[in-house]
């Protein structure tokens, strides 16, 4: 009875309720401006869903929402739903929010183990979308744990396994597959691509070894032959160039031979020019040089150490002299070379008709920063003069003389 | 050897209820009988003692059953008793359950058995049909290639079994099922150094598989990919140029300077022989020429000190550079070769295998 009374009480307000607009205008109707919004938050008319369900904002939808996640039903009724509205994510490639979906349906712990592992699978397969491919990689392991056969979850491991470069893991997924799934072709397929995959890989380790090793010996070549000639390198760590230090660090040559590393072989301009060994066994230096008087320099990537200074001078300076030369006097007969002992603070003079070779092999010269470099003067000019005074200067017969010695 | 009623009297000791001493003595004294052969031959005649020794097998007394594997590893050595003990006494259905059993004991012996009586044709076919009733090819394989299967066996002797299997065509199209991975899962064995069995096993099943020409193009192609696993074993450390690299099959590229090869004359002769049955038929011919198997052949007579492997070599070389066969007569498993020629060409063989006998005796005797 009472009920039915209640029942008449509304429907008595109601007529009350509607009665009042034919005096008075309806307050809360929907305006031009705001149709669009309010009509949003009407869970029939949503265009989209909000990112969060305030329930003060959209009532209606809170509503829908604790009769989906009633807390009264079961754990197992629970994760299902959550199961579909992770998966209505899924298909609409929304993978973060099945990721969210899975993991709360997850988090009930109900006992349904063959739901598990669909939910852990599922969330393995967002996972895999999202490029999280360890996380993928763990659910699947998980929904493998909880059931052996479950072909998703195997087919997942293996391709996660694959993504990353884990080829020998993606086989062994393959195989544990394939014992419950003999035929099954995309396993059949994986397990192909992984092996091969996985030899490419082999491959390409034992190339690379094979070209360091090479690369190794052709250094030890060439830091043999340094060494046999009796030229030395002046370690310069401090003046090598910034950020090739990483490659080098763990190649120091051994005890022996540990003045000649490489390091110091490595120019300072970055030339790109580098000492190297020809097949006929001679070495091919880049040589600079220099002109003080005009603050000039040349610079031969590769000077053959069995020619001598003239050789290379004659065709610098022969035939056209200079630019900068304006005085018209690198002649190359009238040209002189030192090189300058930095320790000692010495100049020496050398004879131009000397090989490379024979020069290197001084036992003052010190190859600084991998190149050598050399002092060109012009004989008796006041450049000359003026450059030498007060400097201690090894003249070409003091040199002959030490020979002698 | 022992009277009939010397024999009756040893079978009364050969039940379960027997004193475990008494029987083991019985077991012990048949297991020295069966070392010989004139033993064996005498224990052919009695299948009822067989029986009772097969009973045996599944006695509680670990040494006993011990006693009775290896008499029956014995007894299976010898031809004249396959059938004997395949028929009457009907050791297989019990051995291959067994077999399967991951905790067994005995599975290396029964291994060795299943080898043994698979040996010939006639009772390869019974082993190969109980074996399709017990378990199946495919779950053999299975067990063969999965190394923890079980912890107390290595299973080494059940490459040999598949090799003496595949003799059989029904067994060969089994484990080359295209829908399956089977014979893929055999390959990497071609390289398992821990024994020469399973290696000899394995590149023995895959020799007859490619007896096959119509697998050929499927055994080359990406599917299984069998070349490189028939090359690696045949590839040494020596250096190629970067351009014979890169033309290789990618397992084969960069080897290391420490690689080594077969050290079986025998399996490296297999090994060749397997990959001349490839060049049978046009296709084949043309992947190997592209796969660039001539390098490591040429690298591997090189350092061949064998004359039989070395003759071998150079078989497959004649093959891999010599001019295609004329039109019609590609497949060289289908050509019709008229009598005379056959005849002549066994002759050579023949000629062929004496030369190199002498050749080999020659060498032996400039190394002494």
């Amino acid at each position: 009875m009472a009920s039915t009374d209640v029942q008449d009480d509304s429907d008595d307000g109601m007529d009350a309720f509607m009665d009042k607009f034919k005096s008075q205008r309806y307050k809360n109707a929907f305006t031009d401006d705001n149709w669009e919004e309010e009509f949003n938050k009407i869970p029939m008319f949503m265009k989209t869903s909000p990112e969060e369900i305030d329930p003060k904002k959209y009532p209606e939808l809170a509503c829908l929402q604790s009769i989906i996640h009633d807390e009264d039903r079961s754990p197992e009724e629970q994760a299902k739903s959550l199961k579909d509205e992770g998966n209505a994510f899924f298909k609409e490639k929304n993978y973060k929010y099945a990721v969210v979906a899975y993991t709360a349906a997850l988090n009930k712990k109900c006992g349904d183990q063959e739901l598990n592992a669909v939910l852990l699978t599922n969330r393995a397969a967002s996972h895999f979308h999202l490029g999280n491919m360890r996380s993928a990689l763990n659910d699947a392991a998980a929904a493998k744990k909880i059931k052996p056969d479950h072909l998703k979850a195997l087919v997942r491991g293996a391709q996660c396994c694959v993504e990353l470069r884990n080829f020998s893991g993606a086989i062994q997924w393959c195989d544990e597959g394939l014992k419950s799934y003999p035929t099954d072709n995309k396993l059949i397929e994986l397990r192909a691509s992984a092996d091969k995959h996985k030899r490419a890989a082999e491959r390409d380790a034992r190339k690379a070894k094979a070209k360091e090793k090479k690369l190794h010996g052709e250094k030890e070549a060439l830091l043999g032959a340094i060494k046999e000639r009796g030229i030395k390198l002046l370690q310069s760590i401090r003046s090598r160039p910034e950020g090739s230090d990483s490659e080098d660090e763990d190649e120091r040559p051994s005890a022996g031979i540990a003045q000649l590393s490489l390091d110091s072989l490595t120019p300072v301009e970055v030339t790109g020019a580098q000492v190297f060994l020809d097949e006929q066994g001679s070495l091919h230096w880049p040589v600079l040089f220099l002109y003080p008087e005009h603050q000039q320099s040349d610079f031969i990537s590769a000077f053959c150490e069995n020619n001598s200074f003239t050789d290379h001078l004659s065709v610098m300076f022969g035939e056209e002299l200079p630019p900068w030369d304006t005085d018209r006097k690198y002649h190359p007969q009238n040209l002189q070379l030192y090189f300058e002992d930095e320790e000692k603070e010495t100049l020496y003079q050398i004879d131009p008709e000397m090989s490379l070779f024979k020069t290197l092999q001084h036992k003052r010269f010190f190859v600084k920063a991998g190149t050598p470099s050399f002092m060109v003067l012009v004989k008796d000019s006041q450049f000359c003069k003026q450059f030498l005074s007060g400097k201690k200067i090894h003249g070409l017969s003091t040199r002959i003389h030490d020979m002698k010695k | 050897m022992l009277s009939d009623a010397e024999a009756a009297e040893l079978l009364a000791f050969l039940t379960p209820s027997t004193r475990p001493d008494v029987k083991g003595k019985a077991t012990k004294y048949i297991l020295g009988l069966s070392g010989s052969r004139d033993g064996c031959r005498f224990l052919r005649s009695k299948p009822d003692l067989l029986a009772a020794l097969f009973a045996l097998t599944s006695d509680p007394s670990v040494a006993i059953v011990k006693d009775c594997y290896h008499i029956l590893i014995n007894l299976s050595a010898d031809e004249t008793l396959h059938q004997v003990l395949v028929c009457e006494v009907q050791v297989l259905p019990v051995l291959l359950k067994n077999l399967q059993d991951p905790e067994f004991l005995f599975s290396d012996q029964i291994s060795t058995v299943l080898s043994n009586l698979s040996r010939h044709d006639k009772t390869c076919r019974t082993v190969f049909q109980v074996l399709q009733e017990e378990l199946g090819l495919a779950q053999l394989v299975e067990i063969f290639c999965n190394e923890s299967f079980n912890r107390k066996a290595r299973l080494h002797y059940l490459g040999p079994l598949l090799s003496n299997l595949t003799q059989l065509p029904e067994a060969r199209s089994l484990l080359m099922d295209r829908d399956r991975c089977v014979i893929q899962r055999l390959l990497p064995f071609t390289q398992y150094e821990a024994s020469v069995v399973r290696r000899g096993g394995v590149i023995g099943t895959l020799r007859n598989c490619c007896f096959d020409h119509a697998h050929h193009a499927w055994l080359l192609s990406d599917a299984v990919d069998v070349l490189p696993f028939l090359l690696l074993p045949l590839a040494g450390p020596e250096e190629l140029t970067e351009e014979e690299n890169e033309g290789l099959p990618v397992d084969l590229q960069y080897l290391p300077e420490d690689k080594q090869r077969e050290a079986d004359p025998d399996i490296r002769k297999m090994l060749l022989e397997t990959l001349l049955l490839l060049t049978a038929t046009k296709a084949g011919r043309l992947t190997l020429r592209q796969k660039n198997v001539y390098p490591i052949v040429r690298e591997l007579h090189r350092w061949e000190k064998d004359v039989h492997v070395g003759a071998a070599c150079e078989k497959l070389v004649q093959v891999l550079i010599g001019d295609e066969p004329q039109h019609g007569m590609e497949n060289l498993m289908e050509v019709d070769i008229p009598q005379d020629v056959e005849d002549k060409l066994r002759e050579e063989d023949a000629k062929e295998q004496q030369e190199l006998q002498e050749e080999e005796r020659r060498r032996r005797e400039e190394e002494k």
